[in-house]
């Protein structure tokens, strides 16, 4: 899956799937239930914090 | 045109915002203080001044922002983007708020020691708060824009 597309299905900009990736920003709980989502996965699977 | 993929439509237009504050205070207030200072305010050339001034700005609006929303894909605000911009007006809200407490001071300091600091007519402290408008918007876009470059 593409940046693009994850950002289209997570209703965010694509800049925020780079700052995402690059560990520069915190999703809101709400944003990441949807990537958890998307991905079909638990939201521990999806993140986690170090 | 692969900048471009660097860079949001949001981005670009906030740029586009930040050249445009700096392009009309380089051509304004040159053009301004000499009248000021001249006490020639109200002379017909600071009509043509702020005239000149918000034709270019419009003109400007419309073929820079016009080729960014036409170049690049125009996208919904996202919950970073608000973040961002409440950063930015927090920002704007200091530089504000420090703008005028600084002109009530100067105001008070000239009642006290006007010979020292000189007569603050109506046009200067009009000049004054234009100044400080542009400041708090051009805070507020590098705030953005710093906080945007920050993040990739």
């Amino acid at each position: 899956m593409t940046q693009a597309e994850l950002a289209e299905k997570a209703s965010v900009t694509r800049q925020t799937i780079i700052a995402l990736e690059a560990q520069k920003y915190s999703p809101s709980l709400e944003l990441a239930f949807r990537i958890a989502n998307v991905f079909d996965v638990p939201l521990e699977e999806a993140f986690q914090y170090n | 045109m692969k900048f471009l993929n660097n860079y949001s439509n949001r981005e670009l237009n906030i740029w586009a915002e930040l050249i445009l504050d700096i392009l009309v205070s380089f051509y304004f207030f040159p053009k301004i203080f000499p009248l000021i200072i001249d006490g020639q305010l109200y002379s017909d050339a600071l009509v043509g001044i702020i005239t000149t001034s918000i034709i270019l700005a419009i003109v400007y609006s419309i073929v820079v922002f016009g080729a960014i929303n036409a170049l690049t894909k125009r996208e919904e605000k996202d919950e970073r983007d608000y973040i961002y911009e409440l950063k930015s007006y927090r920002i704007s809200y200091y530089l504000s708020h420090g703008g005028i407490l600084g002109i009530i001071c100067l105001i008070v300091f000239n009642a006290l020691y006007q010979e020292n600091i000189g007569l603050l007519t109506p046009p200067k402290i009009a000049m004054i708060l234009l100044i400080i408008a542009l400041l708090s918007s051009t805070g507020k876009s590098l705030t953005q824009l710093f906080n945007y470059r920050k993040n990739i």
